[in-house]
């Protein structure tokens, strides 16, 4: 707590309240997150949650760290562009992205771009496979993404900053601070980057030009024990983008784009007993400029800004069985050159049942019915169980409807805009097989969704693109997830690998979807001894059908070495040295759009 | 590996036949190159995925070959084929996202050179008089950096250029006058540009709403489809009427107005080597004589089950480019005497215009 003197303004106005209560107060939580149902709605449901020591440990972007740790494909036009992901055989909008408990993926396109997330900013970032609208809304189709940051009620403060450097002149700047007590806590996050980007497309003579990027993501958030039953808690995201698009092999490209995202929450939530009330403010904004010509001063614009207030209510009629209720408001208001401006009013009630019926069986029921503007209502519901059966072995199952509702873009957009589309619809199993042993640790899930009523844009006979609710997909597969570590005198070896097969079929072609392969895989392997530490990456790629042609299949590989130094008792400095693409492998995974080279970086991480 | 191996197939492929030329010296006409006496149907392909491509039909229809480009050169034609205009020797596509032309041994479809500078969007390409006049929108968002490339044919590299009004689209010349016919290209625009191509003098010829495809008909006019506005997601919507326009090469002057009713907006015209003009209204096929200055009230054939995007005319033979641009395009071969259809022919995604060679 030694330089507390520079948070004073934020903390005046509720010290001295915490102050006076010190006493009072007997037993707090000590590290609290916003999205509790997260796991405790999630009997059967796969979630595999990335820790912060796997976090620092990948690349800060959010593609980076999933296409290494998690079964989800990633299509990037180019590196640092923009970025959306497979989960599942799924496309870019069917997955969600839940920011502290509050999906956040666009209103206008109806994804979240993987490259605009700095994972640095997070403690922990959960990936949970599988339908998930009755809890986050649309799009949760394939899965969703959880980025939480967590309040830390205990006497800490700890401040990391990083800083890297790398091949294409690539910069990175990281600062974070932790503090708190047992009746306030907050965390502010900084991270920047910025890179030319410029690197060469192997087997030709061309560079990536037009690539450069750079981007600003600032997190801060605050809690308040105000009572021993009422905590506090501010919530703030903000991202600043800036980057230019590179072309393809055979387009060039001249155009620039900027992007903003501000998000803010305020919540209160109250324990009572076996009562709990959570009330959250929301604000959501969302802005792009698009330059066609980075060069001229014309640009198309689009924003949105989105208000939201949610009421959780929680009860915990014993340790056995608990409910919860969710009411939600939301009215979001976009602005743009190319669809006016277009409001939604969204109202939505959700009721979760939580019981362990023995101790074998546990189960949830989920229920949720939207109404919007548009007319649409969807009614989604889902049940799922988690069987302990053995010590080490144990079975999760689940069952739901899902849908996503048409994006301002699908609906307004001009020319093409369609009032008359329907909400896109998904009905879903999941079962899934957990072996849990202390050094090891095996998950085989298999799935089947399908989804009706695909929103997709086709010209019509003026030659003007409309979405309209076409087609019909069924999606299924396989997934291993294995973990495992020891530690054989001092020497520690931690191995994760992860690997999918998907189908995913337009039912009227018997085609498999483009940009999504039937194969991949990853796996991490770590060897540490006192301070050293060895990584190295993998990734398996399997071919992908692009329209009318395919992508071939790659391998790829990541090093990383580093080395912790202990400079005074509490401050630390890590080392790390990482080679990228370590086969300098042509890849692409996205038609005609190659991917970076073999390249380095040097980072140095000091945590005081 | 796939492309590798197509190179391979084609190159087994030109030895068989050059050496089959050899061998038969009977044989009258050296053929040209593999891609003669057929059709070339160019393909955009998806905006933005490089996917544009060439197919060729021969006349019998007994030879197809999709993406005949990169089978004889080994690379990626290259992203939106808008268009290939032709000389004698060569072919020149041009490809409005990657801002270049492929220059082409239009028999052998052998790469002669690539265009890569100094275009912006190009769209159109004519040939006269030893060079090559190429329409560029600009900046797609800039109504006034539209202009028309010159190129000089022997160094295959822009040499000229002249400012034009908005969305300048197809171009032809007559009788050393270049006629450029501007649609709009994000907006509507509704003139012809004249441009002499002597001093490279601009003069303008005003006419219905979004002008696209022209040609000269038989009597030495120039004929203009102006498929009308149709901005209905404006408030309020703008629409106006479509027409056939006349115009007198001689003088610029405006010789007949055929519009259309209100809510018709055809899109596709060609123009036999004849008298006939024909073009696509609603999913059905007209037919318009020169010496008519009405418009027909009957159409010939229904093409309502396909999705026209292109369409040529010989003889009586119509061929229709069935486009799809999810999976692969058809082109459809009618026998207008008899209105029926005589084949299908599978081509690649995204076929758009079809050429004879």
């Amino acid at each position: 707590m030694k330089n507390i003197y520079i948070l004073l303004p934020f903390v005046l106005g509720f010290s001295t309240v915490a102050k006076a209560q010190v006493d009072a107060v007997q037993k707090l939580d000590e590290v609290v997150i916003s999205d509790t149902k997260l796991l405790d709605y999630a009997n059967g449901i796969k979630i595999e949650i990335l820790s912060d020591s796997i976090i620092t440990n990948n690349a800060t972007s959010l593609t980076g760290l999933l296409a290494f740790n998690s079964n989800i494909y990633f299509k990037e036009n180019g590196f640092g562009m923009v970025s959306s992901p497979s989960f599942r055989g799924t496309n870019a909008s069917q997955t969600a992205v839940v920011w502290n408990g509050i999906n956040i993926n666009s209103q206008l396109n109806g994804q979240t771009d993987f490259n605009t997330i700095n994972t640095s900013n997070y403690n922990s970032i959960a990936i949970r496979s599988g339908g998930g609208s009755v809890q986050y809304g649309s799009g949760s189709i394939g899965g969703s993404i959880h980025l939480n940051n967590n309040l830390s009620f205990t006497e800490h403060f700890e401040t990391v900053i990083r800083t890297g450097y790398g091949s294409f002149n690539s910069k990175n700047l990281g600062f974070n601070t932790g503090f708190g007590s047992k009746l306030w806590t907050g965390n502010v996050a900084v991270s920047y980057l910025d890179s030319d980007n410029d690197y060469k497309y192997l087997g030709t003579s061309q560079v990536n030009e037009n690539g450069e990027f750079s981007n600003l993501n600032l997190n801060a958030n605050l809690g308040f024990y105000v009572s021993s039953k009422d905590i506090v808690k501010l919530y703030h995201q903000s991202y600043f983008g800036n980057r230019n698009f590179s072309g393809t092999l055979v387009g060039p490209s001249k155009s620039k784009y900027e992007d903003e995202n501000f998000r803010t929450m305020l919540e209160w939530s109250r324990i009572s007993g076996k009562f709990s009330s959570k009330v959250k403010a929301v604000h959501l904004h969302e802005l792009f400029k698009y330059f066609e010509n980075k060069d001229k001063a014309n640009f198309s614009l689009g924003s949105v800004n989105t208000v939201l207030v949610n009421h959780n209510f929680n009860v915990r009629f014993s340790d056995k069985l608990q409910f919860k209720t969710i009411i939600e408001y939301s009215n979001t208001k976009g602005k743009g050159d190319s669809f006016k401006e277009p409001v939604r009013n969204a109202f939505s009630t959700t009721a979760l049942l939580n019981h362990k019926l023995n101790n074998v069986v546990r189960y949830g029921i989920n229920l949720r019915q939207d109404f919007t503007t548009g007319g649409e209502r969807p009614f989604v519901y889902s049940v799922d169980a988690g069987l302990d059966l053995f010590e080490h072995y144990h079975i999760q199952i689940n069952g739901s409807k899902n849908y996503r509702i048409p994006t301002f873009n699908d609906l307004y957009w001009q020319p093409g805009g369609n009032l008359d589309l329907v909400p896109e619809s998904s009905y879903q199993i999941d079962l899934g097989q957990h072996f849990n042993y202390p050094n090891f640790n095996v998950k085989l899930n298999g799935y089947y969704i399908n989804t009706k009523d695909m929103i997709q844009w086709v010209p019509d006979n003026t030659g003007i693109w409309s979405p309209i609710n076409i087609g019909e997909v069924a999606s299924y597969g396989a997934e291993v997830e294995v973990k495992s570590h020891y530690t054989i005198n001092k020497n520690q070896f931690n191995f994760s690998g992860h690997y999918s097969y998907t189908v995913s079929e337009d039912l009227e072609t018997n085609k498999q979807l483009i940009y999504v392969p039937f194969h991949k895989g990853n796996l991490s392997v770590s060897y540490g001894v006192k301070r050293f530490t060895l990584r190295y990456q993998h990734m398996f790629n399997g071919d992908v059908s692009i329209l009318g042609n395919s992508l071939s299949e790659y391998d790829f590989g990541n090093l990383n070495m580093s080395y912790l130094f202990n400079l005074t008792r509490e401050t630390k400095l890590t080392l790390n040295f990482k080679v990228n693409n370590l086969y300098n492998t042509y890849y692409e995974n996205v038609a005609l759009r190659p991917m970076p080279n073999r390249n380095v970086q040097v980072q140095t991480i000091i945590k005081f | 590996m796939k492309i590798n191996k197509l190179l391979v197939l084609a190159l087994l492929t030109s030895i068989f036949i050059s050496s089959c030329s050899e061998d038969s010296d009977d044989t009258p006409v050296v053929p040209k190159g593999n891609y003669e006496n057929g059709l070339l149907i160019s393909h955009e392909g998806n905006f933005g995925q490089g996917n544009a491509s060439v197919s060729f039909v021969s006349d019998d229809l007994l030879t197809v070959e999709n993406n005949v480009f990169s089978n004889v050169n080994g690379s990626p034609l290259g992203d939106t084929a808008q268009s290939i205009a032709f000389s004698d020797e060569f072919a020149y596509v041009v490809l409005n996202v990657s801002n270049k032309i492929e220059v082409l041994n239009r028999y052998t479809f052998e790469s002669v050179a690539t265009i890569n500078s100094g275009l912006l969007n190009p769209r159109y390409m004519t040939v006269s008089n030893g060079k090559g006049y190429v329409t560029n929108w600009g900046d797609g968002g800039d109504s006034t950096d539209d202009f028309v490339a010159i190129i000089d044919l022997d160094t295959n590299t822009v040499s000229n250029t002249i400012q034009v009004g908005e969305g300048p689209e197809y171009i032809l010349e007559n009788e050393y006058l270049l006629y450029v016919s501007h649609k709009g290209g994000w907006g509507v625009n509704n003139i012809i540009s004249v441009i002499d191509i002597s001093d490279n003098n601009v003069g303008t010829i005003e006419v219905n709403d979004a002008p696209g495809a022209m040609a000269l008909d038989s009597n030495g006019n120039l004929v203009v489809l102006c498929s009308g506005a149709n901005q209905y997601w404006l408030t309020p919507a703008v629409e106006t009427l479509a027409s056939i326009t006349r115009i007198s090469t001689n003088n610029s002057a405006i010789l007949d107005v055929m519009e259309f009713a209100q809510g018709e907006h055809p899109s596709i015209m060609t123009h036999d080597d004849d008298d006939e003009l024909f073009y696509v209204l609603n999913g059905e096929v007209y037919e318009l004589d020169d010496s008519s200055d009405v418009l027909p009230t009957s159409a010939i054939l229904d093409v309502s089950s396909i999705s026209a995007y292109g369409i040529s005319v010989d003889d009586d033979t119509l061929y229709v480019a069935n486009s799809n641009f999810t999976e692969e395009s058809d082109l459809l071969i009618y026998d207008l005497d008899s209105a029926s259809l005589i084949e299908t022919v599978e081509l690649s995604i995204g076929a758009a215009k079809i050429y004879f060679n």
